[in-house]
């Protein structure tokens, strides 16, 4: 079976935030969750660049490894999702991870975190898919409809490019060895002088 | 406190390691690198999203995936298991409660004693819930547990700071508690042998000092913990702090367990009514001055 | 816009001034890093702030607002010295070159960098990257418009690429990102006091066009009118009606305004909006129709004024024409919601209790397609007429048959079309013209000449020169009866013209004989009816450099512009910068739209973007004490005041100011929030960054000057 994976081409980001938004809106997280953020550096500076980050789904996943009570899996084509109902909102697997995609809803007595919420890759749940339930607790289920998950399919620049693993590749490689030679090559601005 | 007290020093410095572990955190920064090519710019997104992720998230979720959870079954397993050998091969302690009774503990304090106890019950049970998650299921009776952690850790806070100013003068150390630790309290052989302790032998001194200042630190861990508002490394180092040090509390309430409810009979009823017999405080409480 | 987004792929180099596409026009933004990826393309932009489109620039310079002319006019004198123009194109298809270059001459890399800050030899630099780069794609949006030279600017902008023979290519051309989905298609039909639809003016033969179109009595309408000069007459424009209510300028009409109907209109974005708020208390009547309550609603502190809730986009359907001149259709995705009207209900309701309903509907039986029907009728002079609501919803059927790089389509049902039918798309024929000024294709296959507007030749004062205005010989599109330019066809059909024949008869002769029916002329550089008559640097009216104001001085002061005094000279005082140091710009953020009723009712771009703020150099909020999130009194000269946010950042340098003028529901200190209807109060309220924007408008437009005004700057 095929894997899917994220990729944002910093070269293309531009910070614009319709990932963040089509994500929420399309899923109906509420304020203060982020499943997908963007984050820029150098802002007003030479050198400004944004990348937008969510769950990458990733092959080795830590939350998977650190989470006490088993609620986090991957399936086969390399989604990981969570089961809200076994998740005990511990917090662990926000400090496992390396692209802080867990978020937590401060819903609980007490202001305590409830069941986490990350990105699904809008492939929903563990429940009945395009069920009611499923809607309510983790969005809509674009991979069972056969499209890309919002924020790729929003994505103006096609920075953010998320599907099949080899294809996404695929095309960011082509990116980069047409962006190798001329403009923003490194070391020609230096040696050549525009000559 | 008392400014010549020699150990002051050794206090201080344990206070500042544990402080300066918390807090080695890197804070929030941008670093500039000019206009160099994307790749150069990932380590700095890296830093923004998740903190030093190769030092503390990487140690983090080692620790948290493979030997926490070893960890709190080698503490619920071995301490037990080199007690029921000790219980068989050496048995309990037994007094001669004709001796007639001190009274050693007095009613608020005993009060305090059980509110801590039960509230540290609760914790240490709800702890090691979380722990063993996986094992119940998850879902809301975990999750349950972890509210009910919070309510207890809440009170036992609160009971602890009685208890240390109660029990602080008689549990600060003294040169015959490596004597103490030498014989091993003397709990090694069946003679009733006077063992050099006062009010509290030296086991206990580590087990009260463990539990209130350690105590202090799993209230304020485990504070970071559920605020989650830190840097995430210095919330990566908080819940490593956490499980560690909750290790050492589980071990030493088994012990305190032992020793309480097998090891020196009449323990337990000791801490009830408040009164131990003579020959008990005589023997094992040796320095003790009765009045 | 000449060419289109798409087109903006085949650019081997670009060049943005005064625009931030990244953040005002995000889905352009594919095109431009795919000619920048691809093409190898330089993406120069030029801008008083480092934008985020900036930071995706291979070069960027930093500019002093409102010297753009400066700028321009300096490219243009170093690639005429350097003799990088391109000749063929000037000796065959532009008009008035020596002219404009004698001009030009004066602005020497050195005196550009003396009015606008960048260093001479990055003019050169910048220069020669355009001239070794052809063709290059110009964009501009408001920062190159709101100034009270911006025509000036626009026209140097247009200039320079004549100058490189950039015009009528592929790749090429004058790119002007408009704002949302229809804004084109509101300029196309002059909802403005200057002219009626399609750019016909005000002049009676216009009238009768359009009454014609109409199917109405001229002499009916002329009695709408208090008297027939009032016809003829240009009105108020947007950036200054409220002087019709308030009276501080003098007004040239017979009676102060009102009454004030604002139909998806953003109340805070005219600049001095303290002053418009004045005007609110005066009128007799306000009717806000829109979607959510603009600060119109919360701001007019008054009776006797209605909120009409009217729908989104999406509880309606019609024609729109897109930034690239494409029509699109758009359909409706659910019925309108929570009791609002769509804009056609509103309107018949409106007209039917006027009582000219019969008038208004002579041609319109089904709404929207005959909407679209009749005002393409009438749009002749931009070839709106073969854009019929078949052909359009035809392509949006097929679009995926489609080429992203032409925009044609090959094969299925629109074979040759090109995408949006881009106007002038003169016959239900015509597959749309792409590119405005190529005469690589022929006429009926969506190639176009320049038109011939301005006569047949024309003596310049200047020089005392006589010239030809049409196209040199031997230049036409292929397939051209004349060979070589012509003039624009008339009394085809007796007594009309190509613009005013409603058979449209004229148009289908000129296509058949290969010809445009406007015919084939040279594009202006001296426009002999403007008080420049070729563009020149102007100190902007509040200017931060007084030792500038001698050289380069304002115009004389404009007793009836748009019917109201209009100060130029009497506004430009040397002594201002004394007390008001800092420049004052404004712009956009990418998460808010306009003046921001919609996207601040979102929770969740409010949530992205909850404060309005004002951007300061670190450097300058040291100097004066301000930290970062700290509150700032930002002062006008004209008494406005807005409590914002700093936050610091090197965007802009150290004697600019930059506020996005998106927020509203704060009025100079105080919350508005009470005065919104029930259960609408915006997510995210703020200062309007217009309350502080200048004085200051545009010689010829009456744009309001919004990106170079003054302010100061106090710790609050």
């Amino acid at each position: 079976m095929a894997r899917v994976k994220f990729l944002c081409d910093v070269e293309r980001c531009i910070d614009c935030n319709g990932c963040v938004v089509a994500c929420k809106e399309g899923n109906q997280v509420p304020v203060g969750i982020n499943r997908r953020r963007v984050v820029t550096i150098n802002e007003g500076r030479p050198g400004e660049k944004s990348i937008s980050v969510a769950c990458m789904h990733c092959a080795d996943a830590p939350c998977i490894a650190v989470c006490p009570v088993d609620a986090i899996y991957q399936r086969d084509d390399g989604i990981v999702l969570v089961n809200k109902k076994i998740c005990i909102g511990c917090g662990y697997c926000f400090m496992a991870c390396p692209f802080g995609a867990p978020q937590f809803p401060g819903d609980r007595v007490f202001g305590a975190r409830g069941a986490m919420d990350k990105c699904t890759f809008c492939a929903g749940g563990p429940v009945k898919t395009f069920s009611e339930e499923e809607r309510r607790l983790y969005g809509q289920n674009r991979i069972a409809e056969g499209k890309v998950p919002l924020c790729a399919a929003m994505c103006a620049t096609k920075a953010l490019m998320a599907g099949d693993a080899d294809i996404i590749a695929d095309i960011y490689r082509k990116r980069v060895f047409r962006r190798g030679s001329g403009a923003g090559a490194w070391g020609w601005d230096r040696a050549y002088r525009g000559k | 406190m008392n400014l010549k007290n020699p150990y002051l020093p050794l206090i201080l410095w344990l206070t500042t390691l544990l402080a300066t572990l918390a807090l080695a955190a890197d804070p929030l920064q941008l670093t500039s690198f000019g206009a160099g090519p994307s790749s150069a710019a990932f380590r700095d997104f890296a830093a923004i999203t998740t903190g030093d992720w190769q030092r503390y998230g990487q140690l983090f979720t080692g620790w948290q995936a493979s030997l926490f959870p070893r960890l709190f079954l080698l503490v619920l397993v071995v301490p037990p298991a080199l007690f029921l050998l000790h219980f068989l091969v050496i048995g309990a302690k037994e007094f001669d409660h004709a001796s007639g009774r001190v009274l050693f503990f007095g009613l608020l304090v005993r009060i305090i004693h059980w509110l801590a106890a039960a509230s540290f019950t609760v914790l240490a049970a709800t702890g090691l819930m979380i722990i063993f998650g996986r094992h119940l299921g998850g879902g809301s009776l975990v999750m349950g547990a972890r509210s009910v952690h919070l309510v207890a850790a809440l009170v036992f806070t609160v009971t602890v700071i009685p208890m240390f100013l109660a029990w602080l003068r008689d549990m600060l150390p003294m040169p015959w508690d490596l004597a103490w630790f030498l014989v091993m309290g003397g709990y090694l052989s069946r003679k009733k042998k006077p063992v050099p302790a006062a009010r509290f032998n030296a086991g206990q001194k580590l087990w009260f000092w463990l539990a209130t200042v350690g105590g202090g630190v799993m209230a304020w861990s485990g504070y970071e913990l559920f605020a989650f508002r830190a840097v995430t490394d210095q919330l990566r180092l908080m819940a490593i702090l956490h499980n560690f040090l909750g290790a050492a509390l589980v071990a030493f309430f088994i012990i305190h367990l032992y020793m309480s409810l097998f090891a020196v009979r009449g323990s337990l009823a000791s801490m009830l009514n408040g009164y131990k017999c003579r020959e008990e405080v005589e023997i094992l409480h040796s320095r003790y001055r009765i009045d | 816009m000449t060419n289109s987004l798409n087109d903006i792929r085949h650019a081997k180099s670009m060049i943005f001034i005064g625009s931030n596409a990244a953040e005002a026009h995000p889905v352009a933004m594919q095109h431009i890093l795919h000619a920048r990826e691809v093409n190898n393309a330089p993406l120069i932009v030029v801008d008083p702030r480092f934008t985020k489109l900036a930071a995706k620039a291979t070069d960027y310079v930093r500019i002093r607002p409102g010297t753009d002319a400066a700028f321009m006019m300096g490219l243009i004198n170093v690639i005429i010295e350097n003799g990088w123009q391109d000749k063929e194109f000037i000796r065959t298809r532009v008009a008035g070159f020596p002219e404009m270059a004698a001009v030009a001459k004066q602005y020497t890399p050195g005196a550009v960098e003396e009015i606008t800050g960048i260093p001479a030899a990055e003019t050169v630099r910048i220069a020669k990257l355009l001239a070794d780069n052809r063709p290059t794609s110009l964009t501009w949006c408001m920062g190159g418009t709101q100034h009270h030279i911006g025509s000036s600017i626009t026209r140097t902008f247009c200039i320079l690429q004549l100058v490189l023979g950039n015009m009528g290519k592929s790749g090429g051309g004058t790119n002007i990102f408009r704002g949302h989905d229809n804004v084109q298609g509101a300029t196309d039909m002059c909802v403005l006091s200057h002219s009626l639809p399609a750019y016909y003016g005000l002049k009676d033969g216009s009238w009768k066009h359009w009454c014609r179109v109409w199917d109405v009595d001229y002499e009916w309408i002329k009695s709408r009118f208090k008297a027939k000069k009032w016809m003829n007459s240009k009105g108020f424009t947007l950036s200054r009606w409220y002087e019709g209510v308030i009276q501080e300028d003098k007004i040239e009409q017979y009676t102060p305004i009102k009454a004030l109907i604002q139909w998806g209109c953003g109340a805070n974005s005219n600049s001095m909006f303290h002053k418009v708020r004045k005007a609110y208390d005066k009128l007799d009547l306000i009717v806000l129709i829109d979607p959510f309550p603009t600060m119109l609603a919360a701001a007019a502190d008054k009776d006797n004024i209605y909120l009409l809730p009217s729908a989104s986009q999406y509880e309606t359907s019609g024609s729109v024409t897109s930034t690239s001149r494409q029509i699109q259709w758009r359909d409706k995705v659910v019925d309108p919601v929570h009791g609002s009207r769509d804009d056609y209900q509103i309107m018949e309701e409106l007209v039917k209790r006027f009582g000219f309903a019969d008038k208004f509907y002579k041609n319109i039986k089904k709404t929207p397609e005959d909407i679209t029907l009749e005002l393409g009728r009438g749009s002749l002079t931009i070839g709106y007429n073969g854009q019929t609501p078949e052909r359009i919803k035809r392509q949006m059927a097929n679009w995926h048959t489609f080429d992203i790089d032409t925009l044609q389509a090959r094969g299925g049902p629109c074979d040759g079309e090109y995408f949006g039918l881009p106007w002038p798309c003169w016959t239900e024929k015509h597959p749309g013209t792409p590119i405005l000024y190529d005469i690589s294709k022929p006429v009926a296959k969506g190639g176009l000449p320049v038109r011939n507007r301005f006569g047949l030749e024309h003596t310049y004062s200047m020089s005392g020169r006589t010239e030809n205005q049409l196209a040199a010989k031997g230049v036409a599109n292929p397939g051209s009866q004349v060979m070589g330019g012509y003039p624009e066809f008339k009394d085809v059909v007796p007594g009309t013209n190509w613009k005013t024949d409603l058979s449209q008869k004229t148009i289908k002769v000129a296509l058949s004989r290969g010809m445009a029916p406007f015919g084939n002329a040279r594009a202006r550089c001296v426009v002999w009816n403007f008080p420049d008559q070729v563009p020149i640097h102007r100190e902007p009216l509040h200017s931060p450099r007084p030792d500038l104001i001698k050289k380069y001085p304002t115009y004389e002061d404009q007793p009836n512009q748009y019917r109201v005094f209009t100060r130029f000279k009497s506004e430009q005082n040397p002594e201002l910068v004394k007390n008001y140091p800092y420049v004052l710009t404004t712009g956009r953020m990418v998460e808010h739209m306009g003046a921001g009723a919609e996207t601040r009712s979102n929770k969740y771009l409010a949530e992205l973007k909850p404060d309005m703020y004002a951007e300061i150099n670190p450097r300058l909020a040291n100097d004066l004490g301000i930290r970062d999130g700290e509150m700032v009194w930002i002062e006008s000269p004209e008494g406005g005041r807005i409590k914002v946010r700093a936050k610091l950042t090197e965007r802009v340098d150290n004697k600019t100011i930059f506020l996005p003028f998106h927020f509203a529901g704060f009025f100079m200190g105080t919350s508005l929030r009470e005065n919104y209807p029930e259960g609408l109060v915006p997510y995210a309220l703020g200062e309007p960054g217009n309350i502080v924007t200048n004085y200051g408008y545009d010689i010829i437009t009456q744009i309001q000057a919004t990106k170079d005004g003054l302010c100061r700057v106090n710790k609050a």
